[in-house]
């Protein structure tokens, strides 16, 4: 987690520093009066670097994935709900005493 | 958007098995009693006694309640569903008088009321309150179901279907009482209709093992070559998404195909899934070798008397 969290920093400072750096070198190209086609390559490694880590500590630093293919462990599916909007009172709770003493004091 | 639907109506084991912890834990006095009213009424549970029991607990403590601020209404109707389950008439009324108190004139309390009528199987007075919220609102979906209900709790299986394919025809999305329907369909011995009803849901929600489990079991009753090929198909996708942990679905294939290796004998041109069932039966025969060596035995008699191992 904290590892991540760093991570993700240092890719998003990168990134920062990236666009810096290319503002940089277009008004030196306009100083020199150059057209500008695209970044230096050290920029380039920059961008991907840390799109490289930010991506990586995007993925880690929230928690554990849940899996979403339904016939995994913990998708299992293993009962239909009560079918409540449709419950009816014929049953042996009728037969079945309960608890006097459960009363609700208003 | 399909798995959602299937998460949000029907239970995942891992979460099955967190409610029967949870109220273990609550019923112990160990606390984490509204977490566990809250889970069961997410999912949908029909637990009427430790509802009533850890709900009114809850409401009869007023740090308790107080804490719950507006979330207590909603566990004052949950507390009186579970009364009227517990043919506790006495404190559902309490509950509902609460209830009728803080929000005079609510739809949402009349229906409780009018639930309350059933629960005494007062069912003219039912009816006429459901008729009355009707009457302001044509479309009240749980208003038609429970005059359904009422059908059915009076035993009238056939004005309940009549009713439930008049409300179907309204509301055609709405797999509950689909299966509702299936269900019925199913008590009268009605296969043909559940059938299709059960195609039904499970055009709906393809993801819901249990509807191919059903669908599969109704072809299966049904009989004749090429229900049964299709039952067989069913009981596969059954075991398919359920990573084969389905125990009815493994005996299904097997009966499946044992019955239609018995149609067609002498005629048997194409052995084509021969290694479902051999399989299904080394699935089920592993099943009961780790969870009940004393009954592996009679498994294994079986199976070799359907010629499956």
């Amino acid at each position: 987690m904290g590892i991540g969290y760093v991570v993700g920093v240092l890719g998003g400072a990168l990134l920062a520093h990236a666009a810096y750096a290319t503002i940089q070198y277009r008004a030196v190209l306009k100083i020199t009066e150059e057209e500008f086609s695209r970044p230096p390559v050290d920029v380039m490694m920059q961008l991907l670097l840390g799109l490289a880590l930010c991506m990586w500590a995007g993925v880690s630093v929230p928690a554990k994935f849940v899996s979403v293919l339904p016939h995994s462990e913990e998708n299992r599916i293993v009962s239909l709900p009560a079918n409540m909007d449709f419950m009816i009172f014929n049953h042996r709770g009728r037969a079945l005493p309960s608890d006097a003493d459960l009363k609700l004091k208003i | 958007m399909a798995a959602t639907t299937a998460i949000s109506t029907a239970t995942a084991a891992a979460e099955e098995a967190r409610l029967l912890r949870l109220e273990e834990q609550a019923e112990h006095g160990g606390g984490g009693a509204w977490e566990y009213l809250s889970l069961a009424r997410r999912l949908r549970a029909r637990r009427p006694a430790p509802v009533l029991r850890l709900g009114l607990s809850l409401l009869n403590d007023a740090s308790a309640r107080s804490r719950l601020a507006s979330e207590q209404w909603t566990l004052y109707e949950q507390v009186a569903v579970a009364a009227m389950d517990c043919q506790r008439v006495d404190v559902a009324k309490d509950c509902i008088g609460v209830l009728s108190k803080q929000f005079p004139g609510s739809t949402r309390v009349g229906r409780l009321e009018a639930l309350l009528f059933e629960a005494k199987g007062d069912w003219a007075e039912a009816e006429r309150a459901y008729a009355l919220i009707l009457e302001n609102n044509p479309f009240d979906q749980i208003a038609h179901k429970r005059k359904i209900a009422i059908a059915k709790a009076q035993g009238d299986m056939s004005v309940a279907v009549d009713y439930l394919n008049k409300y179907l025809e309204l509301f055609m999305a709405d797999h509950d009482a689909w299966r509702e329907l299936a269900e019925i369909y199913v008590s009268l011995q009605m296969y043909k209709q559940a059938a299709f009803c059960y195609e039904e849901l499970i055009l709906a929600q393809p993801t819901i093992p249990l509807y191919h489990l059903a669908y599969a079991e109704v072809l299966y009753t049904l009989g004749g070559l090429e229900n049964l090929q299709t039952a067989k198909k069913y009981y596969a996708s059954t075991i398919q998404l359920t990573g084969g942990k389905n125990t009815r679905a493994l005996f299904g294939v097997c009966l499946c195909s044992a019955a239609i290796s018995q149609l067609t004998k002498g005629r048997n041109k194409e052995e084509d899934s021969s290694e479902l069932q051999s399989l299904a039966a080394e699935a089920l025969l592993k099943d009961y070798k780790q969870r009940s060596p004393s009954k592996e035995a009679l498994i294994a008699g079986m199976l070799k008397n359907m010629k499956l191992s």
